[in-house]
């Protein structure tokens, strides 16, 4: 250990409780600057196993979508042009179906694909809508048309069956 | 002393690389292309020993010491 003038150890502070006295402690130097950026790096690549281990449960099919079917509501109970809500396929699902002509009806999902905000039917503009951020989405494919959103919602499979409906499924998105 | 910026210039490089593929493989899994995802998940798991190689690699450049060696 060196013991010159300038780096001999003082008598008062020589123990170790009190050895935080370094030089540039707290500045970031270009070295530890690249090693936040590979840090940085570290973090990005276990943060996107999830994600990839969800993928790969999903391609081997251990999530294959088939809940039992729902009864949702009477088909005498909604009229043309009104919408009904409900949930699909867990309760925490809100969902939302609307009768759009005498025997044609849609399904969808109806947290916003933007952020989860639950999407209205509006009957006057024959539109779905959004209030969080006015997001529209078309009512016949769920396709976004205006606002924030990008995805379009996820459509659930009715089917109709002694005057009542039911949710079969929820659609996968076409590729 | 003469500082190597190249280290740092290419650690930047390899994040903002991170965060498009993290970007794009959250769209891909909504989009349920699980193929996609794997494929980013991939580039992203790489990127890590690239940006600790190159780390290492740059660590001692253009220090004082470094031209005698």
């Amino acid at each position: 250990m060196t013991t010159n003038k300038n780096n001999s150890v003082p008598k008062k502070d020589d123990n170790y409780t009190h050895n935080i006295n370094r030089n540039n402690e707290r500045s970031l130097d270009r070295r530890g600057f690249m090693k936040t950026l590979a840090g940085a790096a570290g973090v990005f690549a276990v943060a996107s196993l999830p994600w990839g281990a969800l993928a790969a449960k999903e391609l081997m099919g251990l999530a294959d979508k088939e809940y039992p079917h729902q009864k949702i509501t009477n088909v005498n109970d909604i009229a043309v042009g009104d919408s009904v809500e409900f949930h699909f396929p867990s309760e925490h699902d809100s969902a939302v179906l609307i009768r759009l002509e005498e025997s044609k009806y849609v399904a969808y999902q109806n947290a916003c694909t933007h952020l989860r905000c639950p999407v209205y039917w509006v009957k006057e503009q024959k539109e779905m809508v959004c209030p969080c951020h006015h997001g529209v989405f078309d009512v016949n494919t769920g396709a976004p048309t205006a606002g924030p959103p990008r995805r379009a919602l996820p459509e659930i499979v009715v089917h109709v069956e002694d005057g009542a409906i039911f949710a079969v499924r929820v659609k996968r998105y076409e590729a | 002393m003469k500082r190597s910026y190249f280290g740092v210039i290419i650690l930047c490089i390899t994040l903002s690389m991170n965060i498009v593929f993290t970007q794009l493989l959250v769209h891909q899994y909504y989009h349920e292309n699980y193929i996609n995802v794997l494929i980013y998940m991939t580039c992203n798991i790489i990127l890590f020993p690239v940006a600790i190689f190159v780390y290492k690699k740059e660590k001692n450049k253009g220090g004082a010491n470094y031209e005698k060696k």
